[in-house]
């Protein structure tokens, strides 16, 4: 036992010296800033970057072409109500009223050449689209680009954010796995001095103040205008059900509370009959679905999805096992199964999800800011509906 | 001279005992020299940081592996000490919030124990239903929602317990290092440590000397619960949130270390000091494949391989240690059967 003890106390004194020793040793400098050149250069592939298109034939970077109407913040959104759109304001507009801090300048050099680290959220297909699309761009700009997946795990991501700060990056990209544990995330890389860009997933408002912008899709807003085709397709009444997005991300939110509450509004006369998040398996899905047919009957007549592959799979399994295909079904993401399903006429509508244009949005906003270009504190990615009338033009699919 | 005194059962007793070690160097050196970046403070220092939770619950996983038994709850104890201590912390104050959450930690461990040792039911079951039992709680205590704390207070002990004292190490690694060497001078220079293996190697002769089994096992799995804990509390205190799913990967990562590290499943045998070394060997190693730029996937491949090669290796030596004592019954009454 002395023997080891010393043995490991001896190993890690040597590591600790040798840490300290070569403490600046293992980093390297960023590349030397190019010179006025260079951004010019920079600018000129932006023609280039527009040019370029998604595995589904759609153009890859596209960004809201309407600004959407950001109502006043309620002095407390907190007291409304759930059900009040209003409610859920900071986080439908994290970002719009951000105080930034200690934001880095834009060095106006250029992205040609710049050192990008791009951090999502963890493996999946979707994830595998979204980094093919920010690949797309970063190639156009001879980016020494790169990818990291925590695997959805925490404890991971903050490690890799660590690997990436040692990195010294001309710029971060990140998903962050979960909107509160944002704030500090983000505040650690504005501490680092790295310039920091949040994608996809909304963040805890405190997160915007430590970035540059963030990029993504409008959830809460797609679901609020989704809500609307789905509301007028059931008259406007019946009893419809929810199922929900994993817990604690941004996604559980808009999916869920952005369709509800703005039904509460626009046709309140329809009743939540249940809501349940049951994860991304077709066949749990399935048995909510069954239990909630067995459950409600006809009061049932429609059922809001967050997920359009897995989830959609399940649902409409269980109606067809239950021949109640008259229950009007919605979804968010157009994966191939989604896609499918709206053809077949199982889906009545799914939200337009670019994974590749997600991707690509934010390098092209990073690379937007080495070319000194002013950003908005939020770029959003434009809002559509799929519905068996325009499915067509969204295949083949991205993921 | 000194090698050909030793016969092959100790030269595989001392490979045993030193394997996690040489694996430690090797991965050490090996990523030194090939991936970018690892051999510098901030990496290290990264490491370190990423160790502690993992290495906290892996004190308590490695007892109850030497008393014999499983423990498949600590994932969700790491998450509910976190949703407690955070939850809490508005109301009370982290003074208060913290030691309320490790005694949360405690009790769920003495449930597990009690049902173990006195109701007799088996710990996989017992920690199994324990697992869903507080993932029901958490979800209903939380909504579904992530705990975050992000006033001036919070953010200044996250910074605080992620502050870099010395290269590699920061007040989260030193009481880490605390509660592990403390741990392991426990289990290996008291009695009462001693009779941990004691329970678990052979409870019949824990009986005959004395040794209260079913106590030892309770002990086990509250401490089991406590470590997990205080894992659970100060990872999220430095993430300044906890989420829901906080915990979900250690009980896959503290089993494949604790074993790795030379725990025997069967009880009896292990050290916590090992199972450090063999959680700071997997992070590392993790670590050095990120910066390599390989994929996820290859973490999970090449620890697969690891954990299947180390449970070849303690099948082998297993199978050479029951045929050298003559303790192989079963066969030799397959034998007499045969003839």
């Amino acid at each position: 036992m002395k023997k080891t003890f010393s043995l490991l106390f001896v190993l890690v004194l040597a590591l600790a010296f040798t840490g300290a020793v070569f403490a600046n040793g293992g980093s390297e400098g960023s590349a030397e800033s190019a010179d006025s050149g260079n951004l010019e250069a920079s600018l000129a592939l932006d023609s280039a970057v527009a040019a370029l298109t998604a595995a589904d034939g759609q153009p890859l970077i596209k960004v809201s072409g309407t600004s959407r109407v950001v109502p006043a913040r309620p002095a407390d959104p907190e007291a409304l109500s759930e059900d009040d759109p209003l409610h859920w304001w900071d986080m439908e507009f994290a970002g719009e009223n951000s105080v930034k801090k200690n934001i880095p300048e834009s060095p106006k050099d250029g992205a040609i050449g710049k050192k990008v680290i791009m951090i999502v959220h963890g493996d999946h297909p979707w994830t595998t689209a979204c980094i093919n699309g920010a690949t797309k761009v970063a190639d156009v700009y001879d980016m020494d680009f790169k990818a990291l997946s925590p695997n959805w795990d925490l404890a991971v991501q903050n490690q890799m954010i660590d690997q990436a700060i040692n990195e010294h990056p001309d710029l971060l990209l990140l998903i962050p796995l979960d909107a509160k544990t944002a704030p500090q995330q983000a505040r650690k890389i504005n501490q680092a001095g790295v310039p920091l860009i949040m994608f996809n997933t909304l963040p805890e408002a405190a997160a915007m103040d430590y970035c540059i912008a963030w990029t993504g899709p409008d959830d809460f807003g797609q679901f609020r205008k989704l809500s609307h085709l789905w509301a007028d397709k059931l008259g406007k009444t019946g009893g419809v059900a929810y199922v929900q997005h994993a817990p604690g991300g941004s996604p559980y939110f808009a999916r869920y509370w952005g369709p509800r509450s703005e039904l509460a509004v626009y046709a309140p006369d329809i009743k939540v009959l249940d809501a349940q998040a049951p994860g991304f398996e077709a066949d749990k899905t399935q048995q909510l679905v069954s239990d909630w047919l067995t459950r409600f009957g006809d009061e049932l007549t429609g059922i809001c999805a967050a997920d359009d592959s897995a989830q959609a799979l399940g649902i409409t399994e269980a109606l067809k096992k239950a021949g109640r295909e008259d229950v009007v079904v919605i979804a968010a993401g157009n994966s191939k199964q989604g896609m499918d399903l709206v053809k077949e006429g199982k889906l009545f509508a799914i939200t337009y999800q670019t994974a590749e244009g997600d991707g690509a949005l934010a390098v092209k906003t990073a690379a937007d800011w080495f070319n000194g270009v002013d950003l908005p504190p939020v770029r959003n990615l434009p809002q559509h509906m799929i519905t068996a009338d325009d499915v067509e033009d969204f295949y083949p699919p991205q993921w | 001279m000194m090698l050909n005194k030793l016969n092959r059962n100790e030269i595989l007793s001392m490979g045993d005992k030193f394997r996690i070690y040489v694996l430690l160097v090797v991965v050490f050196i090996t990523m030194t020299i090939f991936a970018p970046h690892f051999f510098n403070a901030w990496n290290l220092t990264s490491i370190m940081k990423t160790v502690s939770m993992n290495a906290t619950v892996a004190i308590g996983f490695t007892i109850i592996l030497i008393v014999g038994q499983l423990d498949l709850s600590v994932g969700t104890i790491i998450t509910f000490a976190a949703v407690i201590g955070l939850g809490l912390k508005g109301a009370v104050g982290y003074g208060l919030s913290v030691p309320l959450a490790i005694v949360a930690g405690g009790l769920i461990g003495l449930i597990n124990g009690v049902l173990v040792a006195k109701v007799k039911i088996n710990s996989f079951i017992v920690t199994l239903g324990m697992l869903t039992a507080l993932q029901g709680a958490i979800y209903t205590i939380t909504g579904g929602n992530t705990i975050a704390v992000t006033d001036h207070q919070a953010f200044a002990i996250s910074d605080w317990l992620q502050h870099q004292i010395i290269p590699m190490v920061t007040p989260r690694v030193i009481i880490t290092l605390v509660l592990v060497i403390g741990s392991s001078v426990f289990l290996r220079k008291t009695r009462i440590g001693r009779n941990f293996f004691m329970v678990g190697g052979n409870s019949q002769t824990a009986w005959l000397a004395g040794v209260d089994s079913d106590s030892y096992t309770i002990v086990a799995f509250v401490i089991s619960g406590v470590m997990a804990a205080i894992g659970g509390i100060l990872f999220a205190m430095e993430s300044a949130a906890a989420t829901l799913n906080l915990g979900t990967n250690s009980l896959m990562y503290v089993l494949s270390a604790t074993i790795i590290g030379g725990t025997s499943m069967a009880g009896g045998k292990g050290g916590v000091f090992r199972s450090f070394i063999a959680i700071v060997t997997l992070t590392m190693l993790y670590n050095g494949i990120v910066l390599l730029g390989l994929g996820n996937e290859v973490q999970i491949f090449i620890s697969g391989i690891i954990l299947a090669s180390v449970i070849l290796y303690e099948a082998y030596v297993e199978f050479k240690h029951e045929k050298l004592v003559g303790q192989r019954p079963e066969l030799l009454k397959e034998l007499e059967a045969a003839q």
